[in-house]
């Protein structure tokens, strides 16, 4: 790795910081969203005042702002998300245990997405125009506007109940039972996926035709050059950085959209999880799943930004 | 020496309707959707939450789409539904924008470190899975439609103050900018003026796909059970409602998947098609 | 650090054309805007009759500024794109706003006729009109305000050369007819020959020499001056025209680490040790003619032949 390389590795790890902690403001702030008196809120309406008061003093609410901060803070990085107003039990616990079913729905539809949307936007862009390309564009078109929850239903329909080829709810552990796992999971993660098809399928096919129309190629053909060998060795490294930070774009909105997916098909996962605390104001639940998946997606984030800067000499330069 | 003098706005907008179909097939199904939203009460065949004993009926002349399983007519709920999704999906794109615009305004026009924290927060905003944030922060404001939208609106906001941030970095530079200075003109009256028209285009196409998004993202609550609470009529609700019910009657589903889909269809269609129209120098790939 | 104008010192006259003349990267541009408080300077005063801009508050400086103004180089990015002509003109006056809307439309109108543009143009856009019509826009914009002093910076620089004089010849007699100052700023010697009563030389950043333009042009004192006229002959009446041509060799250096001493002697075909070593002086070598040179005065130049110096034109 060459210095130059390094500089800019720890310059964007540098960047990240101020994210991260402006992210776990945000938050910590959700709680002081809640109109009213929090305590109160959490506590219910037969609430006693006494019930009250020690609810407030548990979550520390009548302490000044910053303190409560720099207190949850605090127990955060040490890998403490307080625990369940409604369960008792320490969040990170209930997180942890249920974040690889998200993951795996997740990584898989994104996986799917890749494999399916790399080749049709390929294939829109190198025939422009043509019959094709229209069929390809309309079919993003509906991906993006289809409900993918909708989609969930119509999937355990048509192949869950009426053929009987996949389990209609639930999950697997991945490490035990791999393929139970990836049977359970794979309906979900086709129903996920449509959105980061039709995402990548046009902003694949958009930057090939971008790159595929430019004076250098069209000067590579005159040269005599086949074209697929343009397309491999310049259209795709030109894009393979746009693809890249599309598929950032993808995973940090299917990470939001197991949510729904999770209830049509009963997973334990984070999203299902996020609802149920959400709904019986378990803010404690609610503050840590996010604070996890925020990472999560940070984190990835990061590495897709360092690994197209190593790639990038232009982007070096900044 | 003699240039063409340019048409009326009205003009101008019916020929490009002309020209382009999908922007005047879009725009037609809003406008029925919009209308049907207002005569609601006059158009459907029934009220929305009148229960019959007549459960999980398939279609028939009394019932053209069905009955749900409290009885309720699924047409009528359908047209009910209509408004409460318009309402839904203008309430959180307004919403993005009223903090969004100013927002990023401001960023782009004062620069320095104005632009420089905000530009953090936005970044720390956008780490956050969109829907899973509209959750938490519903969960803090209490469930509900206009909550929930609320808070949708709230998660568009970074996004849509990006987009106007670089705008205006655009025309902030721009010499007649400058020229509007050196008469005098304050701030204020310049970004009204000047900066936020010649800005506005980009804005105003990703505000008409945010729609079709703010849409989605209605569905998906209501859905959860976070947005529309019963027995007020959403699309995203009839939705869960009739997936529990999928073995008996599956057509339930279809109506309203299809009632989503087709609206935020039309939303995208028609955003694409403004983009097309707003930016003439955009390259055809798009 | 990157000091676009370092070390300028001038005064215009009421009621004068002062011309600044200088290749691209000289500062001229820097200078035409904080003249007319676009950019304030990091160091030193602009001072409008005697008084410093800055001293006003908000509300009292965008009511003073009106009385400068400037043209811009590109007529077509001084419009903005989505305003008829008519609106663009009477911006100003919507501003100030001390006459009644119907009064401002006519005082725009008058504008517009004064410089030529018939009333046609009001309802069009920007994008209709060719390069010397939009410049005629920009300056009946201008003129609403009734300044004392106009910027001109590169005002016909963009223009066909069959328009820039019918522009400079407009500008002529407004300047008559309404008394104003102008500071014209160009690269173009030929142009500010041609109006200037007096000219400032700049070069990456500073002035090198200043006086009336016929002295200026008769016995240039500097080395680069000599070298500008020199390249173009035609800005001067035959008789005075040299026959060498001065090729200044080297490249523009970078204005962000200039040369020692005096900034030109890296391209200076007469550059001493003493020119590296020591920033010379500005000072009045004739009067009303001032230089920045240890040498000048003294040197032979070549746009003027010897001996001419002094001749009557």
């Amino acid at each position: 790795m060459t210095r130059r390389q390094a500089l800019v590795i720890g310059s964007r790890l540098v960047q990240v910081v101020p994210v991260v902690i402006l992210a776990t403001v945000v938050i910590f702030g959700l709680l002081q969203l809640v109109p009213g008196d929090p305590a109160a809120v959490i506590a219910g309406e037969y609430a006693t005042a006494e019930r009250i008061a020690g609810i407030r003093h548990m979550l520390g609410l009548d302490r000044p702002l910053w303190e409560q901060y720099a207190v949850w803070l605090g127990h955060a990085v040490q890998g403490d998300l307080s625990t369940s107003l409604i369960t008792g039990q320490p969040v990170l616990d209930e997180v942890l245990r249920r974040l690889p079913n998200t993951l795996l729905i997740t990584v898989l539809a994104l996986v799917l997405a890749v494999l399916v949307g790399v080749p049709l936007g390929i294939l829109a862009a190198t025939r422009v125009d043509g019959p094709v390309d229209r069929v390809v564009t309309t079919i993003a078109s509906l991906g993006v506007a289809v409900p993918n929850f909708w989609l969930g239903m119509i999937l355990v329909g048509f192949f869950a109940l009426g053929l009987g080829w996949f389990p209609t709810t639930g999950a697997a552990s991945l490490t035990q039972d791999p393929l139970r796992a990836l049977s359970h999971a794979a309906l979900p993660a086709l129903a996920l996926a449509t959105g980061g098809i039709a995402e990548i399928t046009r902003q694949l096919r958009s930057a090939l035709i971008e790159v595929l129309s430019s004076q250098y190629v069209r000067t590579l053909h005159a040269k005599g050059l086949s074209q697929a060998r343009i397309l491999w060795q310049h259209g795709l490294k030109n894009v393979s950085l746009t693809l890249l930070t599309v598929i950032g774009l993808v995973f940090n909105r299917a990470l939001g959209a197991t949510v729904a997916i999770e209830a049509v098909f009963a997973i334990p996962g984070t999203g299902s999880l996020v609802v149920a605390s959400a709904t019986n104001k378990d803010f404690p639940v609610v503050q840590g799943v996010v604070f996890v998946l925020v990472l999560i997606v940070i984190g990835l984030n990061l590495m897709i930004d360092l690994l197209y800067a190593l790639l990038d000499p232009r982007v070096n330069r900044r | 020496m003699s240039a063409p003098h340019r048409p009326s706005a009205a003009r101008r907008f019916l020929s490009w309707l002309r020209s382009d179909l999908r922007a005047a097939v879009s725009l037609a199904y809003l406008l029925l959707l919009f209308s049907l939203s207002l005569l609601a009460n006059v158009v459907a065949p029934h009220s929305p939450i009148a229960q019959s004993m007549d459960m999980l009926a398939p279609p028939d002349a009394a019932h053209w789409l069905g009955t749900d399983d409290l009885g309720r007519d699924v047409l009528s709920r359908l047209i009910h539904g209509a408004p409460m999704t318009l309402y839904a999906s203008i309430l959180a794109v307004g919403v993005g924008s009223l903090i969004g615009l100013p927002v990023g305004i401001m960023a782009g026009y004062l620069g320095g470190w104005v632009d420089g924290l905000t530009g953090r927060v936005i970044d720390a905003l956008l780490s956050f899975p969109s829907i899973v944030l509209a959750i938490a922060v519903t969960g803090a404001l209490g469930i509900g439609l206009t909550n929930s939208m609320i808070a949708v609106g709230i998660v568009f906001s970074p996004g849509l103050a990006r987009l106007i941030r670089v705008q205006t970095i655009v025309v902030k530079n721009d010499l007649y900018v400058d020229a509007a200075r050196t008469f005098g003109m304050s701030p204020l009256r310049i970004v009204w003026r000047h900066i936020l028209p010649n800005a506005i285009q980009p804005f105003i196409v990703q505000v008409t796909l945010l729609l079709a998004a703010a849409l989605l993202a209605e569905a998906s609550l209501s859905f959860l059970g976070l947005g529309v609470q019963p027995p007020q009529p959403s699309w995203g609700q009839m939705l869960a409602r009739s997936y529990g019910y999928m073995e008996i009657s599956p057509e339930q589903m279809y109506a309203p998947g299809l009632a989503i889909l087709f609206t935020a269809l039309a939303f995208n269609a028609l955003g694409e098609s403004l983009r097309a129209v707003l930016d003439p120098t955009r390259r055809r790939s798009d | 650090m990157l000091k676009a104008v370092d070390g300028v010192s001038l005064e215009v006259q009421p009621g004068e054309t002062f011309g600044i003349i200088g290749e691209s990267g000289s500062g001229k541009t820097t200078l035409g805007r904080a003249l007319v408080c676009l950019e304030k300077p990091s160091a030193g005063q602009v001072l409008h009759r005697g008084s410093d801009p800055y001293a006003l508050s908000g509300g009292e400086l965008r009511r003073h500024r009106r009385d400068y103004q400037v043209v811009f180089q590109d007529p077509n990015a001084a419009l903005d794109p989505r305003m008829t002509i008519l609106r663009s003109v009477r911006e100003p006056l919507d501003v100030a706003g001390t006459l009644p809307h119907a009064a401002r439309d006519e005082a725009a109108m008058r504008a517009m006729e004064r410089v030529g543009l018939s009333p046609e143009f009001a309802s069009r856009y920007p994008h209709e009109l060719s390069g010397g019509q939009k410049q005629r826009v920009c300056i009946a914009r201008v003129l609403t305000l009734r300044p004392s002093v106009i910027v001109c910076d590169e005002a016909v620089a963009a223009l066909d050369v069959s328009i820039q004089a019918d522009i400079l010849n407009l500008l002529a007699d407004l300047q008559r007819e309404f008394g104003l100052t102008y500071v014209f700023i160009t690269h173009n010697l030929g142009v500010v020959a041609h109006i200037s009563d007096r000219v400032a030389v700049m070069y990456l950043g500073r002035l090198v020499e200043m006086g009336e333009t016929e002295a200026l042009l008769a016995r240039p004192l500097h080395p680069y001056t000599d070298a500008l006229l020199s390249a173009e002959p035609v800005a001067l009446p035959s008789h005075m025209r040299g026959t060498q041509r001065v090729v200044l060799s080297g490249e523009l250096p970078s204005p962000v680490s200039p040369p020692s001493g005096c900034r030109f002697r890296t391209r200076c075909r007469f550059a001493q040790d003493l020119c590296a070593a020591q920033v010379p002086d500005w000072r009045e070598v004739e009067p009303g003619h001032w230089a920045a040179c240890h040498f000048a005065g003294t040197l032979p130049t070549v746009s003027v032949p010897h001996g001419m110096a002094g001749a009557p034109s």
